[in-house]
């Protein structure tokens, strides 16, 4: 019995269209018994019906925008499944494009309105110009660097808001380009995989029955009509040929389809993708800056302030205690009791801006820092983790973090009575979520935790998702990469 | 002396009114920020304002500015710089606007409660109080290099003690001289940066310090 396997070499799993050393004519001759022919068959026959089902799903839901948000994240999950079929038989590793996010567009009433646009335009922002009222909605650009165009060409800004977060959701979801490029993929795979599954289909299953033609004309006496024994002899090699053949019109077609998830399933054209990096990087500049100011800050109101405070409380004492007059014990005794309860507050707080530093208790894994964390939550909370690899440590870093900032706000502002942490690792994406049966309400406010967490959490292209109706309960999803 | 305090930290802001209170001195006020530091100023006319150079509201230099313009509106009043930090242009800045009654303490001084209080009673006196590490930053951060290069080294100690605010006899004191040698090393001094002889103990300080911080 021969298998497939028997016939290749060690390039099992080569991709490029070269298939090794061996002669033209070899490999022709092999093709068919490649494990790369079965896999490129099964892969074609298991994306048609991906893309069948797929289409089955986008079709209806272009009906109308909500829709399209709705089947956002649907669309999604069927490109990665698209990704996931590539990667397992045809060996091509596509990336995941960047995840589903809101847009978040700033309302901005000002008199100046064509001004303002045309500056945002010009600094790669995207802009709306209100027909009722002087204004434009500003995508794509931060606050701050709205005011500072703004503040540059001197237009007075009457006023700002942030647009309401359901329109921020719908914007995003709507507008993702990922997914409509998603959906542009099945719609042209689809045609491009049945055309292909079935010429395939008629090569090989034609190949055969030429191929075994004279059993047929045996079994069949005579055969179809036309054809005497020495016709069905030499329909034999044209069957070789059309078995020979179907391989490489599958390779051509899977080549075809290759090429189009690369280009549509994956992240999208570099420039966008660099332009995405330099907007992170900076983020992740501004914000190791702030938190060395921060750091400064601390330790400079803070501890130093409490040395001094000291050193002052041990100066007195030592002056009493050196003075000419009489010793006075009592104020002494005082003094140092001060000072020693100084020390003991200053020891606590140096700890804690250690922690605020780096956690040591990270050095043991994100596992065990989150237990120690939920230990000392003042809110109960259930703890639930699957981290079976370790994530890289500046993600464990933010992810603890987030999970401090997320516990903390339960404590100070939902009123919850029990909260759920979970924490799970799967390949490339680590995902902290904290759910509380709280009042809700939550959003993010400027300055406030939640908006610091999800500028953190944005420097290392990760994403949080906050959904918290009023009167809870509240869920927060911190989603990072598994590497910086 | 009465004397007003402006700190933002309330440890430290309560540990100085100790120390000064165990004195005996009247802390008519203690604030923590520069608004409150020139209406304190205005409604006790202290004798000495102590004042930190980092407050409220953007904690950069609220304090200085501040210390400058009560020395504009109220010019009688003793400034004692007080930071964390050693900025030299703070303490040039100072010595542009003032002739007298101002220091600049880094905060670790007070540990030292004698020499803290030697300070605030120099300031409210009329004289100076510079701290050795800012007087030190001021002689590194000078543009007058080779001037300096061209004191002896001993003569570099008197300036740097002068600097500070001390008198004569206290610099003999320290460098275990006479007084007689001391005033030989400062008229040295004073002929090699080019500065006219003055008595006065402040006076010289002031003119050394605007020499090297301009």
């Amino acid at each position: 019995m021969i298998t497939a396997n028997d016939f290749i070499s060690d390039n099992l799993t080569m991709t490029g269209p070269d298939q090794g050393s061996s002669s033209p004519r070899r490999r022709i001759l092999r093709a068919p018994f490649t494990r790369r022919t079965w896999d490129e068959l099964a892969y074609s026959a298991a994306s048609l019906l991906l893309a069948l089902g797929a289409l089955i799903f986008i079709v209806p839901t272009l009906v109308n925008g909500l829709l399209w948000a709705l089947s956002a994240p649907g669309v999604r999950k069927l490109g990665a499944a698209s990704r996931f079929l590539v990667r397992e038989l045809l060996d091509e590793d596509v990336p995941a494009p960047p995840q589903l996010r809101s847009i978040v567009s700033y309302k901005v009433r000002t008199q100046d309105a064509a001004r303002l646009a045309g500056s945002v335009a010009a600094a790669g922002g995207k802009i709306r110009v209100w027909e009722t009222k002087p204004g434009v909605t500003v995508r794509k650009l931060p606050l701050d660097r709205i005011t500072e165009l703004a503040a540059e060409a001197g237009i007075t800004i009457d006023e700002v808001q942030p647009q309401s977060a359901a329109l921020n959701w719908l914007a995003g979801r709507i507008l993702d380009p990922t997914t409509w490029r998603t959906r542009a993929y099945f719609v042209l795979k689809t045609p491009i995989a049945g055309l292909s599954l079935a010429l395939a289909g008629g090569l090989w299953l034609g190949g055969l029955y030429l191929l075994t033609f004279p059993a047929w004309w045996e079994l069949g006496r005579g055969g179809p009509a036309g054809v005497n024994l020495t016709g069905a002899f030499l329909l034999v090699p044209i069957g070789a040929a059309m078995l020979l053949a179907a391989p490489w019109l599958m390779r051509g077609t899977t080549e075809a389809d290759r090429w189009l998830v690369r280009t549509l399933l994956g992240p999208s054209s570099p420039a966008e993708r660099i332009r995405a990096l330099e907007e992170s990087r900076a983020r992740a500049v501004d914000d190791s800056a702030a938190r060395l100011r921060g750091i400064e800050r601390d330790l400079h109101d803070g501890t130093q302030a409490q040395l001094v405070a000291l050193a002052m409380k041990l100066g007195l004492a030592r002056e009493k205690l050196h003075g000419t007059g009489p010793v006075d014990l009592v104020r002494i005794t005082q003094l140092v009791d001060d000072a020693h309860r100084r020390a003991i507050e200053t020891i606590a707080e140096v700890r804690t801006l250690a922690r605020g530093i780096h956690p040591s208790v990270l050095d043991n894994g994100l596992a065990d820092a989150l237990t120690t964390l939920a230990a000392r939550s003042a809110v109960p909370v259930e703890l639930v983790t699957d981290i079976p690899e370790r994530p890289s440590a500046a993600i464990e870093t933010i992810a603890y973090f987030s999970a401090s900032e997320l516990l903390a706000n339960v404590a100070k502002h939902s009123g919850a009575r029990h909260a759920t942490l979970e924490a799970v690792h799967v390949p490339g994406l680590l995902r902290i979520r904290l759910t509380d049966d709280g009042r809700g309400g939550a959003y993010p406010v400027p300055d406030g935790g939640l908006r610091g967490l999800a500028e953190r959490v944005r420097t290392v292209d990760g994403h949080v998702t906050i959904d918290s109706p009023a009167g809870g309960p509240t869920a927060v999803t911190v989603e990072l990469p598994s590497h910086a | 002396m009465r004397i007003v305090i402006a700190e933002d930290a309330a440890v430290i802001r309560a540990g100085l009114a100790e120390i000064l209170a165990d004195r005996g001195h009247e802390v008519a006020a203690a604030v923590g920020d520069a608004e409150a530091l020139k209406a304190a100023v205005a409604e006790h006319r202290p004798d000495v304002a102590i004042v930190d150079v980092r407050m409220p509201p953007d904690h950069t230099d609220e304090g200085l500015r501040a210390a400058i313009a009560i020395r504009r509106d109220h010019p009688g009043t003793g400034i004692l710089v007080f930071s964390q930090y050693v900025e030299t242009r703070y303490a040039a800045d100072l010595l542009r606007m003032c002739s007298g009654g101002v220091g600049y303490l880094l905060k670790d001084r007070v540990a030292n409660v004698g020499e803290f209080i030697d300070a605030i009673t120099r300031v409210a006196a009329g004289g100076t109080a510079f701290d050795p590490e800012v007087v030190s930053g001021m002689l590194n951060a000078t543009r007058h290099a080779s001037v300096l290069a061209a004191l002896t080294g001993r003569e570099r100690d008197v300036l740097a003690l002068m600097a500070e605010g001390r008198s004569n006899s206290a610099i003999a004191d320290q460098l275990v001289v006479s007084e007689r040698a001391v005033e030989k090393h400062i008229s040295n001094i004073f002929s090699k940066l080019g500065l006219p002889p003055s008595d006065s103990d402040h006076r010289r300080v002031l003119a050394v310090l605007a020499y090297l911080g301009s």
